[in-house]
């Protein structure tokens, strides 16, 4: 037995644990920690060979007992006990780690917290710097499995392992180059890097995240702009602090660190990795970050891109300025200067904050961010602004789940029906499957709050079918179970209620209802 | 959706345009409502009009339970569109379609 006083206490556990010794094996455990009250027991699984139910029975007991019990070093075998009985989600439960070296294999990425190495053809592991590692780990999965969940397409780690003194994560990534690489080696290539770019940052922007599951990031830009606006001349650190504090709360996705480097074309496969910074927060702290990468950074020794990125100052700017361009979806260049202003103004905010807390030794570099920010301050009257929040699909639009967005979303089913060129028979019945399907959304699905809807209408011009899917975020219903009405009674005797989705069972090919993601998925299709 | 009333005696035609969906229902109904007292026969019109979902249904079912005590209601020129409607529904049962 080891450990302090009363934080953590290890117990080692060995051989088999089963009803014939489970009750003597935690007589002995208790008998160790009897009088102690530990925040944390570990139960070193090292030696464990096997574990029976009366053997997981008494874990169960200790955990009761100590909140905080974690089971450590187990055998892929037992683990994966630990696994199927679902122990793995009450407790903390880890595995025995493989060591692997990173001896003579390719560095493929760096950030600030670590290196990732190409182990082999298929596999790279992402090794961390600080002693924390595990946690980090653990964390990073955890928001990469849920940013998978919610649509984004990722690369999720499978193991983890012992790389030297510190911790690895592995990850399955084939003949991944990095969007850095194919800037810096594939110019030809660089209208493909801006159109896939800009559709992966429209993608994580259009998503909602459920409340909690993501930590905003608002705050950390108001707390940086409240500790430097002393350093501020006039009154323009209070201008600061007001005008971040006025950024509009989002609860859509942001990556967090999504330079050029931390998106990957793996085989055909647009993935986005390093998904430890994701948050949820207005677009503006997706791009000032962006801008500290490409431009912020590097003003004064433009070797910093060349260094970081693998491509010249010259298009790292342009980079910037197209992506922008395309995000923005406006060929205004004043407008879209407007929106960079605004973008430079948190980005230097931040960079002169981190210079304080890093001490930062290069004072022009420091005395230039801080100037710049100066001068936006005079001239900025809001850092807000407003985006196109739709996915960037064209077939997809997102409304207010109100009956006021009705017309809206009959227009764009319309425009769907015109490509196919509908018979106004079909066309008739489609708007009333669309009709019945939204209204019920508007009145019902968030009622008494308010919420959003998503309609796609995608046109299948060989099949000649078109499909609708309806999705929100309101409380699970599925509308296809809804009793059909009886149509064969008479006048007095007919309730008003449920002709809707009747009418639009019978009138479509198929309704289906899925409930996903905490989301409801109705679509319905239909031939024309 | 455009709602011309005819009265002669007490005998009210209503003749719809356009489209009766959910945001126009209750124009209807409270054109109807408004100018229903003292009329026996309450004629509908249908033939401008060019669609019809479940909120319209829902006002013709209320019209002809209140004009059943009073008189009659009558549908007319329903285009084939919206006779497949009442058709589906039972609605071609329930009303008076001449």
């Amino acid at each position: 037995m080891s450990g302090g006083p009363d934080n953590s206490i290890t117990i080692p556990l060995s051989g088999r644990i089963d009803s014939n010794n489970a009750a003597k094996v935690e007589e002995d455990i208790r008998a160790k920690l009897a009088g102690r009250a530990p925040s944390e027991l570990v139960l070193d699984a090292q030696k464990l060979d096997y574990i029976s139910s009366a053997g997981l029975r008494v874990v169960l007991r200790l955990k009761k007992s100590f909140p905080g019990l974690a089971v450590t070093g187990l055998s892929s075998e037992v683990y994966e006990i630990f696994e199927m009985t679902g122990f793995a989600e009450m407790m903390r439960v880890e595995k025995a780690y493989r060591e692997i070296s990173v001896e003579g294999c390719e560095v493929i990425g760096e950030g600030a917290n670590g290196k990732v190495y190409r182990i082999d053809g298929d596999n790279v592991v992402k090794t961390y710097k600080n002693a924390d590692a595990l946690s980090e780990i653990r964390h990073e999965r955890e928001v990469a499995r849920l940013a998978l969940i919610l649509g984004v397409p990722t690369a999720i780690s499978y193991d983890v392992v012992r790389v030297g003194d510190s911790f690895g994560s592995v990850f399955e990534l084939l003949n991944a180059s990095s969007f850095s690489k194919i800037l810096a080696n594939e110019p030809e290539r660089y209208d493909w890097c801006v159109k896939e770019y800009v559709g992966m940052l429209k993608k994580i922007h259009a998503i909602t995240v459920p409340e909690g599951k993501l930590p905003p990031i608002k705050h950390k830009i108001v707390e940086a702009a409240e500790r430097i606006k002393d350093s501020l001349p006039d009154s323009l650190g209070d201008k600061l602090v007001k005008m971040t504090k006025e950024i509009p709360d989002s609860d859509r996705m942001i990556h967090g660190d999504l330079h050029t480097k931390n998106i990957v074309l793996a085989g055909d496969e647009v993935l986005l990795i390093d998904m430890d910074t994701l948050s949820v927060g207005h677009p503006i702290f997706e791009f000032f970050n962006i801008y500290n990468a490409y431009i912020g950074r590097s003003e004064l020794d433009n070797d910093i891109v060349m260094r970081f990125q693998g491509f010249d100052q010259e298009t790292a700017n342009r980079f910037w300025r197209d992506t922008l361009t395309a995000y923005l979806g406006t060929h205004d260049e004043n407008a879209v200067k407007t929106v960079e202003d605004k973008i430079r103004c948190v980005a230097y905010a931040y960079l002169v904050d981190w210079a304080v807390r890093h001490s930062f030794r290069d004072e022009a570099t420091a005395a230039l961010w801080k100037s710049r920010l100066v001068e936006l301050l005079g001239r900025l009257d809001t850092l807000t602004f407003e985006v196109d929040e739709s996915s960037g699909d064209p077939d997809e639009i997102e409304v207010d789940a109100d009956t006021g967005s009705l017309e809206a979303v009959i227009d764009h089913v319309g425009a769907r029906l015109d490509a196919l060129g509908c018979p106004p028979k079909t066309r008739m019945q489609m708007e009333l499957a669309v009709e019945e399907i939204f209204v019920n959304i508007a009145h019902y699905a968030y009622a008494p709050e308010k919420g959003r809807a998503w309609i796609r209408a995608e046109a299948d011009e060989a099949e000649r079918e078109l499909t609708v899917t309806f999705t929100d975020a309101g409380r699970p219903y599925d509308p296809t179970k809804r009793a059909d009405p009886d149509v064969t009674l008479s006048a007095d005797e007919r309730n008003p209620g449920g002709l809707g989705i009747f009418l639009t069972k019978k009138l479509m090919d198929s309704v289906a209802y899925e409930y996903k993601d905490g989301k409801n998925v109705l679509t319905v299709r239909k031939k024309v | 959706m455009n709602i011309t009333k005819t009265k002669e005696g007490s005998r009210l035609t209503i003749a719809l345009s356009g489209r009766l969906d959910t945001m126009t229902a209750p124009e209807l109904e409270k054109a109807i409502n408004d100018s229903i007292i003292g009329v026996d026969e309450l004629v509908l019109d249908l033939k401008e009009l060019e669609y019809m979902s479940s909120a319209g249904l829902r006002v013709l079912l209320s019209a002809q339970k209140k004009m059943k005590n009073v008189g009659s209601m009558t549908v007319r020129n329903v285009n084939e569109m919206i006779m497949e409607i009442f058709e589906v529904t039972g609605f071609a049962d329930i009303l008076t379609i001449a």
